[in-house]
């Protein structure tokens, strides 16, 4: 596979998305703006302008209508995908770490920093889609503190029932998405280890973690249960499942600061594959020159895009050796 | 009416030699269906660059939904605004190509490709089997060394054609070569015969380097320098260094500017100590 180089950014990447028709790949850096990109040909649709600090994080609606990021400026902003013209800002007091539309689009919810004195915080943000987008509510609608550990990832469950969050301490935890009540809270990974990542499964029934402990677990939504683990070699910033075949794709690398004392080889700078249900490495694609930062999958599983530390943004459609691949056991499955 | 009115007038239609001008764009259909388009253009420094293409067209299927059509038109917008459609180059690029097969011991197919891969870039395991073989004679020795060198011609040349050509033009010839560009020695004409036939420009030069031998492994180049550089001025000093070590191998050239400043450094410095040992000194004999 011939893997599509897309270097809009300046920085390092700090998340990757794609909508939901899997047509188009939404990346944000540390730099200030937001590219849109064909994810056929790695063709650049414009640029969302605005954002005056690091961003850390996008998501785009579901009808692929309403862009939202979340920026170091402490603002969140909702863009026109189509015209890439800013609909809305909300001003937080700390910096925006994540955000996240619910799998019908009718609310966000945008995870903020501890920092100056302020608690971190889920807020959810309700959405609306008429004729005007640029009538948003002004205010949150709920908003949930974390006074233990702060959060620093956050998703919805399957229709929007849970708010799943992963936590500094390497805890996760499970919020009624109504009420912003804590239902459930479960120590899934070693203590003091972020949780950099949270993804959900196509039906957002379960969700994969991605760590600083060097691991990744794959979680049920429903009772936060651990249902596999995948052990890496190097701490992890992010994970993926993919829909198709039962993998699962986990980036990571040497951190930030490490890399300038390691070359290439050493650091690890490698997207990890590993079978979901064997919990076994099954292949490695290397590239970046740095840590990977992102890695997010096309909805229908046929493509992957990772954004490094280096600034690129790699996307690769998959081929045949990839669909082909099946354990013994899966074989003989067919066969009967 | 409307007829005429499109139509340029007839003083425009006279074609002029104007040099700007560009040939027109022509495209032809081949027999398999490609097409070629050939097409001027001028390049950076003003000259004229004929451009052939040939184009495959495939059309290929695909049915999305409607709203993925839709978007399909979309203009571009904020930096790429008016931008043409179309990957642009300073974004874009096509990475090399990985293979990619997952596999459950892909660890250790990994490491062996990699080992795989070592031993070919090694230079001694791929010359492993190869056999020195004579131009002169297919004798198994360098060419350089064969006892014919001088009484046979290089088998697959017929006769002294070459050399005729070396003197009607003796610039080419200075190179080392019949053309311009530089040719690897083992595809010179007659290699061998080679450096007689070059005497004429480097015989000067030859003339003036003295080899020196029994050089200390420690020698440096300067110093060798400044020991020669009391007799006239020392053009070029070699010092034969061990690949590995960096040391010197033991022995040196050095090239004077003058042939009688070469000669009476040779009566001088050859016997003289340097370093524990004893120099010897003698002029280079022609390269071969």
């Amino acid at each position: 596979m011939r893997p599509i180089l897309l270097s809009g950014h300046e920085r390092s990447l700090n998340q990757i998305k794609f909508n939901r028709d899997g047509d188009l790949i939404f990346s944000v850096a540390k730099d200030k703006i937001v590219c849109a990109w064909w994810s056929a040909n790695g063709e650049r649709l414009g640029t969302y302008n605005g954002h005056q600090g690091a961003i850390w994080t996008v998501d785009v609606s579901p009808n692929t209508q309403i862009l939202a990021t979340g920026s170091a400026d402490n603002t969140v902003r909702l863009w026109n995908v189509k015209t890439g013209e800013c609909i809305k800002v909300w001003d937080f007091p700390t910096a925006v770490k994540r955000v996240e539309f619910t799998p019908d689009g009718s609310r966000l919810l945008a995870v903020t920093e501890k920092r100056m004195g302020f608690l971190g915080t889920i807020a959810v943000l309700d959405i609306n889609y008429g004729e005007n987008l640029t009538e948003q509510a002004e205010e949150p609608s709920l908003r949930i503190t974390c006074t233990e550990s702060k959060a620093t990832v956050a998703g919805w469950s399957y229709m929007g029932k849970y708010i799943i969050a992963g936590h500094e301490d390497g805890s996760v935890s499970q919020y009624d998405g109504k009420t912003g009540e804590q239902l459930e809270n479960v120590q899934a990974h070693e203590f003091d280890h972020q949780i950099n990542d949270i993804q959900f499964s196509p039906d957002r029934t379960y969700f994969i973690t991605a760590s600083k402990d060097k691991s990744a677990k794959l979680m049920s939504t429903r009772n936060l249960a651990i249902l596999k683990t995948y052990v890496a070699d190097t701490p992890l910033n992010s994970a993926t499942i993919t829909p198709k075949k039962d993998y699962v794709i986990l980036g990571g690398g040497q951190a930030a600061m490490d890399v300038t004392t390691t070359s290439a080889r050493q650091g690890k700078f490698e997207a990890r594959f590993y079978h979901k249900v064997f919990e076994d490495e099954i292949g490695r694609v290397r590239g970046h020159f740095g840590p990977l930062n992102t890695v997010h999958i096309h909805p229908a599983g046929t493509a992957y895009a990772s954004g490094g530390e280096d600034g690129y943004v790699r996307v690769h459609h998959f081929d045949k050796p990839y669909f082909d691949f099946m354990y013994e056991v899966e074989r003989e499955q067919l066969r009967k | 009416m409307s007829k005429l009115g499109n139509r340029a007038d007839w003083a425009d239609d006279e074609e002029f030699d104007d040099p700007s001008a560009l040939p027109p764009q022509q495209i032809t259909t081949n027999k398999d269906g490609t097409k070629t388009i050939v097409s001027y253009r001028f390049n950076d420094e003003g000259k004229k660059v004929k451009v052939t293409r040939r184009i495959k067209t495939t059309v290929v299927r695909e049915h999305v939904n409607p709203q993925v059509a839709e978007r399909r038109s979309w203009a571009k917008f904020g930096l790429e605004k008016g931008n043409a459609p179309g990957p642009s180059f300073d974004t874009t690029s096509v990475g090399e190509n990985i293979a990619f097969r997952p596999s459950v011991n892909w660890k250790v197919q990994a490491a062996e490709a990699e080992k795989n891969g070592g031993e070919k870039g090694s230079m001694k395991d791929q010359l492993k089997d190869k056999k020195v073989k004579c131009r002169i004679c297919s004798g198994e020795h360098f060419t350089a060394r064969c006892p014919f060198k001088d009484t046979m011609a290089p088998v697959d040349e017929p006769s002294a054609g070459g050399e005729g050509s070396a003197e009607d033009s003796p610039a080419a010839g200075a190179l080392g070569a019949g053309t311009s560009s530089y040719v690897p020695p083992h595809l010179r004409k007659g290699a061998a015969g080679g450096g007689e036939r070059m005497a004429g420009k480097y015989e000067k030069d030859d003339l003036a380097t003295l080899r020196v031998t029994n050089v200390s492994e420690l020698a440096e180049e300067g110093e060798l320098r400044d020991l020669f550089e009391r007799f006239g001025r020392v053009t070029r000093v070699f010092l034969a260094r061990d690949r590995e070590t960096q040391r010197a191998k033991g022995f040196a050239f050095i090239s004077f500017a003058d042939r009688d400043d070469a000669a009476r450094a040779c009566d001088k410095m050859d016997g003289f100590g340097y370093r524990h040992l004893i120099l010897r000194v003698e002029f280079a004999k022609r390269a071969t």
